[in-house]
């Protein structure tokens, strides 16, 4: 292990000054002399051809200065993964998500009114809202162009499912349903576009990856990319949900036409209605086990809801696919996953991609096996899990450094594990009659970095100035800073690396037209990727400087190992180059009268490979289990028939203080991931994945009542609770 | 139809021409350029914009700029005073509990107008002081644990 000085310490964040002081200047809060406001109209259509869009009255009006439609944008479409979203629909819109005129006024207020004047004229079309309705042949279809609405399947197969399953001692099949979610962040996407004395657009807003950002407005503008500048702000919070594109093109296309800075802040409504949410998914298992407790074949169906448009609907479709095995050792895997387009809000990144679908039928199949085993789920999950060298469904051996052992033993032995006796999990002594306790467990994996063949890179660099010893370093890295405190942890990286105070090192991440391509905030990527570019870059900087040159500059990009799709028929390839593995334990109470489920306690067993900011981490998990519970317990995101019913806050209710988990205990393994800049690998999205199965474990162990469906509202186990005692 | 409006912030008199109908988190953020207060739903569910009026904690964006006529303000611009931070601000730096920070301001000050009232609350006092503000990042433990530092129950790391 290298000597670490402020590597692994509770080094307050960088930023935490000036966000606790309202200093912080966040999209919303810039504004620009001579400044115009943008004003989105929405489709109110689920799905509609355009007949005609009259905007005269809205142009009419005194204050406005541009209405734009489909006609105004010079290439007309963008998207994440692929190009099949309009910026304005012209033709028809496909959800009531899609955007059809933007109305640039002098004031806000007047260019709401203008918008309000625009009458659009639709012949409403046939909507689909169920995916597996969807994917069959007389369905509607999204996109007309499109031979049928699956835009996208893989399929896996791993030795003799049929046979495996037959000679099973145990069998448990199951159809489950995991949610959509809406990621809820605090801060509504806002931005401000202008044009440059050079004459260059420039976009400032907060998102996921500004460069991605530049190239999508680049091809909708039909520009080249070096006239276009994206400025990040700080986000105000993004859990994936700013992945795709939101104002910039907009704001870019209006800066455009008008010559004017225009500043566009989405309202709550706006928010919720125009950015992608959760993949909903259908998940049918057959999993069968022997007597001994070793898992011997699964046969896992999946159908993904990708809503109206592509967004990251394949990456996400082949994360689950690949994640619903569990993190375990399957001799016999059979899949097939679908993601189907429907008239709904598209689906697209949401924290942990995938995984928390996957691995919620994964681990309930897990639970229930070991039920009809009559062993204790951690015992069995423990016998089964992957170890070095184990084979997954892709016939490829799961990459080096290996933690989800060691996350579950340390889990058992700090929680005290096991089930019904004598331990730190037992029930409390004052319990009401009308209470029931219980305790759940589940685990998880997931890809850290891009997986699937993606040609995953990050480039960082490293500069050093002073004259005998280093006075200055900065380090430009274009990693987006979306609250998960990548800028501190590359200070920490960066410091460690050169042996400098960590107060020396500035670190430059926001500007397209500074700094170099770092690749996406998601994928729990940035440590590990950025992380080792700024190791890369400072390791090399310090060697000229100790050679003399002076200043020291140096730029290196890190490329991971090559990673593949799934081969068409048998799903063969190497899907991912790192992963991050967890084990959770809960301690719930279940109110028999009212329906509600208390979470009382979460053991949180996480391997990070190695803590750069062990404070840092232990928020990250802290969130994402209170993020979990939401999905699980609390939230329910409801579309109708491609209507939005859940609008605002007040209706799509997220996890307060109050509902949030008595204690939640953070244990940070460390598994070396040997590819990683001093062994880390990422953690953001891992400690939401394995929450559900474990809430519904534990309800299980509580009252006798498995849920396949989430969310499990306090009505819905009253209802459960009532039918329960009905069929006694 | 604009009124003159007159008021404390943050200790000083300020006097201003506003609209009616204005909100008083719209005065604040786009009139007074104290933008440190946030927007997050505009129907009081988030907490994002809460300041302090006569020492209460309020959600801005639901208080007319006129209801505040003569009386004092607090917003998290005025906390920290000569360069000296508030020991909230000071515990939410050092306990990690902020991420993205665009619930800080306002949960800065909802906790300040508990332990204002209330210097040394238990956990569920704390908890219901700050269950108006909404924190998608943080899980909301290392807030209360820096909300319990300065009320003088949680260690000084």
């Amino acid at each position: 292990m290298v000597e670490t000085k402020v590597l692994g310490t509770r080094w307050a964040r960088v930023d935490a000054l000036e966000k606790a002081t309202g200093k912080a200047v966040f999209a919303g809060d810039l504004s620009m002399e001579g400044m115009t406001y943008a004003k989105l109209l929405f489709s109110d259509r689920p799905h509609a051809r355009i007949v005609g869009v009259d905007t005269q009255d809205a142009e009419a009006l005194p204050g406005v200065v541009a209405v734009l439609v489909a006609e105004d944008v010079p290439v007309n479409e963008y998207g994440l993964m692929e190009n099949d979203e309009p910026v304005l629909c012209g033709d028809k819109v496909r959800s009531i998500g899609d955007k059809v005129a933007l109305v640039i006024a002098d004031t806000e207020k007047t260019a709401e009114g203008a918008r309000d004047l625009i009458s659009v004229e639709y012949k409403d079309l046939p909507v689909v809202s169920d995916p597996r309705e969807a994917m069959t042949e007389t369905a509607p279809r999204v996109h007309e162009e499109r031979e049928s609405n699956i835009l996208v399947e893989y399929h896996v197969r791993k030795g003799d499912v049929e046979k495996a399953l037959a000679e099973s001692d145990v069998l448990v099949e199951s159809l489950y349903f995991t949610p959509a979610a809406e990621h809820a962040y605090l801060q509504p996407e806002a931005g401000l576009g202008y044009i440059d004395r050079g004459g260059g657009i420039v976009v400032h807003t907060a998102g996921q990856w500004a460069h991605d950002d530049r190239r999508q407005i680049a091809h909708a503008l039909d520009m080249p990319e070096d006239r276009i500048r994206v400025i990040y702000t700080p986000a105000g919070g993004a859990f994936g949900g700013r992945e795709d594109i939101s104002v910039q093109i907009l704001l870019a296309l209006a800066a455009w036409k008008t010559g004017r800075p225009v500043k566009m802040v989405w309202t709550r409504e706006e928010s919720v209605r125009g950015h992608h949410k959760r993949h909903p998914f259908y998940i049918r298992c057959r999993t069968g086990a022997n007597r001994v407790g070793k898992l011997t074949a699964v046969e896992t169906q999946l159908i993904a809801d990708a809503g109206a448009y592509c967004s990251s609907s394949p990456a996400v479709l082949a994360n689950a696919v690949l994640l619903c095995t569990g993190p375990y050792d399957i001799p016999n895997v059979k899949t097939d996953g679908y993601a189907v387009y429907t008239n709904n809000i598209s689906s697209g990144a949401m924290r942990a991609f995938g995984a928390p679908q996957g691995l919620f039928a994964a681990e309930l199949q897990m639970s229930k096996l070991a039920e009809k085993l009559r062993m204790d789920p951690l015992e069995f999950r423990a016998r089964n899990v992957l170890v070095e060298g184990s084979t997954i469904a892709t016939q490829t051996v799961v990459p080096a450094g290996v933690g989800v052992k060691r996350t579950l033993l340390e889990l058992a032995e700090i929680s005290e594990w096991q089930r019904g006796a004598e331990t730190k999990l037992e029930p409390p002594t004052d319990l009401p009659s009308h209470k029931r306790w219980g305790v759940g467990v589940a685990c998880g994996w997931k890809n850290v970095g891009y997986p699937f063949g993606f040609p995953e890179q990050c480039t960082a660099i490293a500069e050093l100035y002073g004259d005998d010893e280093v006075g200055r370093v900065v380090i430009k890295c274009g990693a987006a800073e979306v609250g998960q405190g990548v800028i501190t942890a590359l200070a920490q990286i960066a410091a460690e690396t050169l042996g400098v105070d960590p107060e020396m090192i500035e670190i430059m991440n926001d500007d397209t037209a500074v700094v170099p391509n770092a690749g996406s905030s998601s994928a729990s990527r940035h440590v590990f990727m950025s992380g080792n570019a700024v190791h890369l870059a400072c390791q090399e900087a310090k060697s000229l400087w100790d050679a003399g040159k002076r200043p020291a500059i140096v730029t290196k990009q890190y490329v991971p190992p090559p990673t593949s799709l799934y081969d068409e028929k048998t799903g063969k390839g190497v899907p991912n180059f790192s992963y991050g593995y967890g084990s959770q334990a809960v301690e719930l109470e279940v109110d028999l009268e009212t329906g509600e489920i208390a979470l009382k306690k979460v053991y949180a067993s996480h391997d990070v490979g190695k803590a750069i900011n062990p404070q840092m981490i232990e928020g990250q998990i802290e969130g994402g289990v209170v993020m979990g519970q939401g999905w699980v317990l609390i939230e329910d995101f409801i579309q109708q028939e491609g209507y939005l019913k859940t609008k605002t806050l007040a209706d799509y209710l997220v996890p307060t203080v109050k509902d949030a988990p008595d204690e939640i205990v953070s244990i940070v393994v460390e598994v070396e991931d040997p590819l990683g800049p001093f062994g880390a690998r990422g953690v953001g999205e891992m400690p939401l994945m394995q929450l559900a199965p474990a809430i519904v474990d534990a309800i299980h162990d509580a009252t006798g009542i498995w849920f396949d469906e989430l969310p499990i509202t306090a009505e819905k186990m009253l209802l459960a609770l009532k039918e329960a005692a009905a069929s006694r | 139809m604009k009124r003159k409006l007159e008021m404390d912030v943050n200790g000083k008199r300020i006097v201003l021409e506003v609209e009616a109908s204005a909100m008083l988190v719209d005065v604040l953020r786009d009139q007074l350029g104290l933008t440190g207060t946030k927007v997050g739903c505009r129907e009081g569910e988030c907490g994002a914009c809460t300041v302090l009026v006569d020492g209460m904690a309020v959600n801005s964006c639901l208080v007319p700029a006129l209801k505040v006529r003569g009386r004092r303000v607090e917003t998290i611009e005025g906390l920290a005073s000569e360069g000296q931070l508030h020991p909230l601000q000071e515990a939410f730096v050092e306990r990690g509990a902020v991420q993205c920070g665009y619930c800080t301001p306002g949960m800065i000050m909802a906790a300040k107008a508990l332990l204002d009232k209330n210097p040394h609350p238990n956990r569920e006092e704390t908890k219901s002081g700050l269950s108006g503000n909404l924190c998608r990042c943080t899980g909301y433990s290392k807030i209360i644990e820096a909300v319990e530092q300065v009320a003088g129950f949680g260690e000084v790391e």
